[in-house]
């Protein structure tokens, strides 16, 4: 047990840093002579320092929890002053004009809060003008067109999450479909099914049924930016308005979208129908979200939503559907041409049938 | 300029060896600057105050470096931290699968050095636990003997008041022992 003493009590003058000279010196000497002790000695400065780290931190975390709650107590000192009483006379007087500015001050607020009341109905009834004006971008395709099977039918666009099968485009395009086909970039068809979806935000994720099929060569080169971009960002987007695939560009013009939607973008870009379910890409390569609407007010006003309500989607699949997402952008680094180039393999028009 | 450098360093020296007047004028200085940037980046009042007092660790670690201490701007440094710690718990929050950081919308590489810092802070917690939970396998009288000395600064006296011991060296004595056992108990299970 003496032993064990010695060890501690020469490691904690050791750590400490007041041994004397000598008896440091023949600590020295043992501790190169005598390897276990050596190991047994450094198991116990180490555990000896560990114990005062912590404890420092420990009473430095304290004594931070208590400033902080100390800083937030000194807001509101209650103190009581007492009335004297010949102040009465004026404290009366001043409180005679502190009701009759208040009563005043109520009666003013009140009178404009009507006329605050009426401005308001008005502005609502424009935005109820520019529900009606916000058209869905679907076109109507004629029974004429040479397609797998011809009832009425809509199409849009769509883009690749993964390269074997999984895309998405938007609800509505979707929406009440008896069966989906989606054209890749060589013009084959493909069917494709509804994985799941997310009426509000508007966004749906297809997956293609043979089993085989790959957009592209390799994985997305595109990854799906979880944050939002910042007004005044360049962006572009591809889509099919037509048959073959369209280039547009253009910026974000408000972080929210329409109605002040949060998961939306407002942007500056043109878009036709047909462009629906198109991703929208940074100047870097990253897809940052998917046009969904536009007004049809003024020329060129587009609607998006943000890509984080895709992740918000992936995430809620269920656990069967394998999805993964590219791991790096592969984009950055090439010119505008030959990331257009790229993308066109994994951006689809997407057709919808129904009866 | 040189003054203020200089009164910057006798803070941080003072907040280096834990004493309040020195960290709670680094606190107040820049409490209003960080807190505010994290809650325009999406953090509440108590995200924010919670990321800055674990900043505030972290400069204090740092801060027993001599040699940090003698080339560092206190402000700079701070606010750098809490952001990396902000962002990290942003993509904690948002963690989605497949999802990874997106760097296209980042311009300062330099400031990942910051990140070392902050990982050494992590692995020191982590190391910390271990060493508590070991603490508390211990059992009385030994976690309450241990934890009266290092974590709460008591001299032996007080301790040997404390605990009933007739006097300072038995109380001592006690401690070796304690400290023995939980060696034993600490590197057996690092040791797995």
């Amino acid at each position: 047990m003496s032993v064990d003493n010695n060890i501690w009590l020469s490691a904690e003058a050791y750590v400490a840093g007041n041994m004397p000279e000598a008896e440091l010196a023949a600590l020295r000497e043992r501790l190169s002579a005598d390897a276990v002790f050596a190991a047994e000695f450094h198991e116990s400065v180490n555990l000896i320092r560990a114990l005062d780290n912590n404890g420092a931190q420990k009473r430095f975390s304290a004594m931070l929890q208590d400033i902080s709650s100390t800083r937030a107590g000194k807001a509101t000192p209650a103190r009581t002053i007492p009335l004297k009483a010949h102040y009465w006379r004026t404290g009366a007087v001043a409180a005679g004009i502190a009701l009759l500015t208040s009563l005043t001050t109520l009666w003013v607020v009140q009178h404009n809060n009507k006329r605050i009341a009426s401005q308001y109905s008005l502005l609502r009834r424009d935005l109820e003008k520019y529900k009606r004006s916000q058209n869905q971008l679907i076109t109507n395709i004629q029974k004429e067109t040479t397609t797998p099977a011809a009832e009425a039918s809509y199409t849009g666009t769509g883009f690749a999450l993964t390269n074997d099968g999984y895309l998405v485009t938007n609800y509505h395009v979707t929406e009440g479909a008896d069966s989906v086909y989606i054209q890749n970039a060589e013009g084959k068809y493909y069917k494709a099914f509804v994985v799941n979806y997310d009426q509000q935000n508007d966004v749906a994720i297809l997956k293609v049924e043979d089993k085989r099929f790959r957009f592209g060569k390799g994985e997305v080169p595109y990854l799906l930016a979880p944050n939002k971009r910042k007004i005044g960002a360049r962006v572009y987007s591809l889509g099919f308005p037509e048959d073959a695939i369209v280039y547009n560009e253009g910026y974000i013009s408000s972080k929210n979208g329409y109605q002040g939607d949060s998961m939306q973008y407002k942007m500056q870009i043109e878009s036709r129908p047909g462009q629906s379910g198109a991703p929208v890409l940074d100047a870097t390569g990253n897809v940052i979200a998917i046009i969904t609407g536009k007004e049809s007010e003024s020329e060129g006003t587009t609607y998006a939503v943000s890509s984080k309500a895709v992740l918000q989607l992936i995430h809620t699949l269920p656990k069967g559907n394998n999805v993964k997402l590219a791991k790096a952008n592969k984009l950055g680094k090439l010119t505008l041409e030959q990331q257009i180039e790229r993308l066109e393999q994994y951006t689809c028009s997407v057709s919808v049938y129904k009866k | 300029m040189n003054t203020e450098l200089n009164i910057e360093r006798d803070l941080l020296d003072g907040l280096a060896r834990g004493e309040r007047l020195a960290t709670e004028q680094i606190y107040t200085r820049h409490y209003p600057t960080i807190t505010k940037w994290i809650q325009n980046n999406g953090g509440t009042e108590p995200d924010a105050a919670d990321i800055y007092q674990e900043s505030m660790l972290i400069l204090y670690e740092k801060a027993q470096q001599e040699e940090f201490r003698l080339s560092c701007k206190v402000g700079t440094y701070l606010f750098s931290i809490s952001k990396h710690l902000w962002y990290k718990r942003l993509q904690q929050l948002q963690k989605q699968p497949g999802t990874l950081a997106d760097h296209s919308g980042d311009e300062s590489r330099k400031e990942w050095a910051y990140e070392d810092d902050i990982s050494a802070h992590k692995e020191r917690e982590a190391y910390y636990t271990q060493l508590n939970l070991a603490l508390e396998q211990l059992g009385e009288p030994c976690r309450s003997l241990l934890q009266a000395f290092y974590h709460n600064d008591k001299s032996m006296q007080e301790i040997a008041a404390d605990f009933g011991y007739t006097n300072p060296d038995n109380a001592k004595t006690q401690k070796y022992k304690c400290l023995t056992r939980l060696k034993k108990i600490f590197y057996g299970v690092q040791a797995k």
